[in-house]
């Protein structure tokens, strides 16, 4: 996996298990704080996607040049 | 023939229709700023007694000057520094990538802008965090007010995803193997943007819905704000620590020492800091259980650590490229920082006002003072280091580098400039000072009034009139920044460019020099906080109120 996209994907794990935490753990039962972080999970789970598929394609082109155009 | 740096040339190299879409965003920014600055010196003015506008045009002015400036004036000026930073560090001659969604995105922050004062100056002002309680009942008024949260983070959204489209773009053409530094930090950001506009719609849309007549009033309208107002603060600070590392090397021209991949992963801990350490603005619930009162104070230790993670950064990489050039003494080489730049002083006293509001903000996040500081004037006492101090300083100090830049023409006056810091700080330590013994005193946060008829200690009268007079010296710095940037913005007199103070170390050969300065500075910010937090301590438990709160505790 491409270094940036790493990242994203880290911040995502990060963001889906606090997600995970306020939605089902009683003691931290908050579903507003749920809401909000499982979407922001999504975000960057959508950058890391986003950043992986560029790469990728960039790496296409560049072994099939004419493909790419 | 001078270096230029990668923002100018870029800033001079956008296209046509990029630079129309970044001078009105900046445009509306300063609108917004001069609004807030205006509405701010009422508020104080009103406060310190020295003008008597009546209950409701104080409120008014309270609501008008926190609206403007705290969703207005840092979100505009945000928008315009994302594209500006995401194009010019990852490929200029493309330009904004989604245009379309970036103009739109626009349109829709200046409906917000103009919804929200319609709601401010024909309704009842609920103050910057309009609780749907305080509307009692649903009007146009109210619903301008959620209505013009909503275009804003519509707008937002709409404008970090052309953020995220300028930055990813670039590496699908082949044109970077990884997304430069600054490129990288831009698209974090943009997308911690877009969650913040999220959590606004979580926050505001079912009450904007109750305000138009289509459902009940809301419940647990108080976590939403909390979770975009915990959004909120994250944000600006992200904002300024990236132009901090932007602009020191456009001044310097130093990089980080530490490499880009380490830049990285230290602009990344802002996303991974932020939802764990949240928890902390729950400490006023009293249903919150025990449990999460303890995990809140312990994560909301962790909650400076990314931005003194990226002081520390660009303050060893200038230290050890300012030795390499014959700085000398523990403290030597700062005297060599170009400070005649407006920009460089305006960033060295943000620092400073970060190190201040800092300290004083890991007061208030304790469980156990959030109760007794909360309603107090303490809070606006320290939130204008970091709001004015910081964030502002830092952002006006971007926008004198920027607008030239874009429109071709020289700097009004930097000389004058170069003050200006001076003066907004000495103006803050006046305002924050008094606030702050003001908040340990008892005097309320949102009273325009506080000699209760004689009733209250008379030294509550004299402290809020220094803090009167230290908006007075704000307002001042503030103005004179607004005059020089408008004045660059709106084409008067001919085009000229004029070149300011700048050091150029890049090429210094760095060996094995000290870099003391950040961890003495780290043991000061900790020494601040302790000694901020033993003062309130000592201070509240003087109080006479301490046996009342002890039986209900």
């Amino acid at each position: 996996m491409h270094s940036d996209a790493l990242i994203f994907a880290i911040v995502f794990a990060v963001w889906l298990v606090l997600a995970a935490l306020y939605a089902l753990v009683p003691m931290f039962a908050m579903p507003g704080y749920a809401v909000v972080w499982g979407w922001g999970a999504l975000v960057f789970l959508g950058l890391a996607a986003l950043t992986e598929r560029a790469v990728r394609r960039a790496r296409q082109r560049r072994l099939h040049p004419k493909e790419g155009k | 023939m001078k270096e230029h740096h990668a923002l100018i040339d870029g800033l001079k190299s956008l296209p046509e229709a990029d630079w129309r879409l970044l001078m009105g965003i900046f445009a509306a920014a300063l609108a917004a700023l001069l609004a807030g600055v205006a509405f701010g010196a009422a508020t104080a003015f009103t406060r310190a007694g020295f003008v008597e506008p009546g209950p409701l045009a104080g409120f008014r002015a309270m609501t008008a000057h926190a609206v403007s400036i705290f969703f207005y004036w840092l979100y505009f000026a945000q928008a315009g520094l994302l594209l500006v930073l995401a194009t010019v560090f990852t490929s200029h001659q493309h330009g904004i990538g989604w245009r379309r969604a970036a103009w739109a995105g626009f349109a829709l922050m200046l409906a917000g802008f103009a919804a929200s004062l319609y709601g401010i100056s024909s309704g009842l002002p609920l103050l910057y965090d309009a609780p749907p309680e305080l509307g009692r009942e649903p009007s146009a008024a109210l619903a301008a007010t959620y209505a013009g949260y909503l275009f804003l983070a519509a707008g937002l959204f709409c404008v970090a995803a052309a953020g995220i489209a300028t930055t990813v773009a670039p590496l699908a053409r082949g044109e970077h193997d990884r997304m430069p530094v600054v490129s990288f930090a831009a698209c974090a950001w943009a997308g911690l943007l877009m969650v913040s506009a999220i959590a606004a719609a979580n926050a505001f849309l079912p009450s904007a819905l109750w305000a138009f007549g289509l459902r009940e009033a809301p419940a647990g309208y108080a976590t939403g704000w909390h979770i975009l107002f915990h959004n909120m603060h994250y944000l600006p600070l992200m904002a300024t620590v990236l132009a901090w590392y932007v602009l020191v090397e456009a001044l310097t021209g130093v990089k980080s020492i530490f490499g880009a991949r380490f830049s990285k992963i230290v602009f990344a801990t802002y996303l991974v800091f932020v939802p764990p350490t949240s928890l902390y603005h729950m400490f006023l619930e009293p249903n919150l259980a025990e449990g999460v009162r303890v995990a809140g104070s312990l994560l909301s230790l962790f909650i400076s650590v990314p931005t003194v993670t990226v002081f520390l950064v660009i303050v060893a990489s200038l230290e050890v490229h300012a030795r390499a050039h014959g700085g000398k003494g523990l403290f030597g080489w700062i005297g060599m920082l170009p400070w005649r730049n407006p920009a460089m002083s305006a960033i060295g006293f943000a620092v400073v006002n970060l190190a201040l509001g800092g300290a004083l903000s890991f007061v208030l996040i304790q469980e156990k003072l959030a109760v007794l500081l909360s309603d107090t004037f303490f809070v606006p006492g320290y939130f204008h280091f970091l709001t004015v101090g910081t964030v502002t300083l830092t952002f006006l100090a971007a926008l004198l580098y920027v607008l030239p830049a874009l429109t071709g023409r020289a700097l009004w006056r930097p000389q004058v400039l170069r003050w200006m810091p001076h003066l907004t700080t000495a103006g803050l330590a006046l305002f924050g000072g008094a606030g702050i013994a003001a908040g340990y005193a008892g005097v309320p946060r949102r009273a325009l009034e506080v000699s209760y008829d004689g009733a209250a200690p008379a030294a509550w009268s004299a402290l809020m009139s220094a803090v009167g007079a230290g908006g007075a010296l704000m307002t001042a710095a503030l103005l004179v920044y607004l005059y020089a940037l408008l004045r660059n913005l709106i084409p008067i007199g001919a085009a000229a460019t004029a070149e300011l103070p700048e050091v150029r170390w890049a090429q210094a050969v760095t060996g094995r020099q000290r870099a003391w300065t950040g961890p003495l500075a780290i043991l000061v910010l900790v020494g601040l906080t302790v000694a901020f937090t033993t003062l309130a301590f000592e201070l509240l438990r003087a109080l006479p109120v301490a046996a009342a709160g002890g039986a209900a505790h």
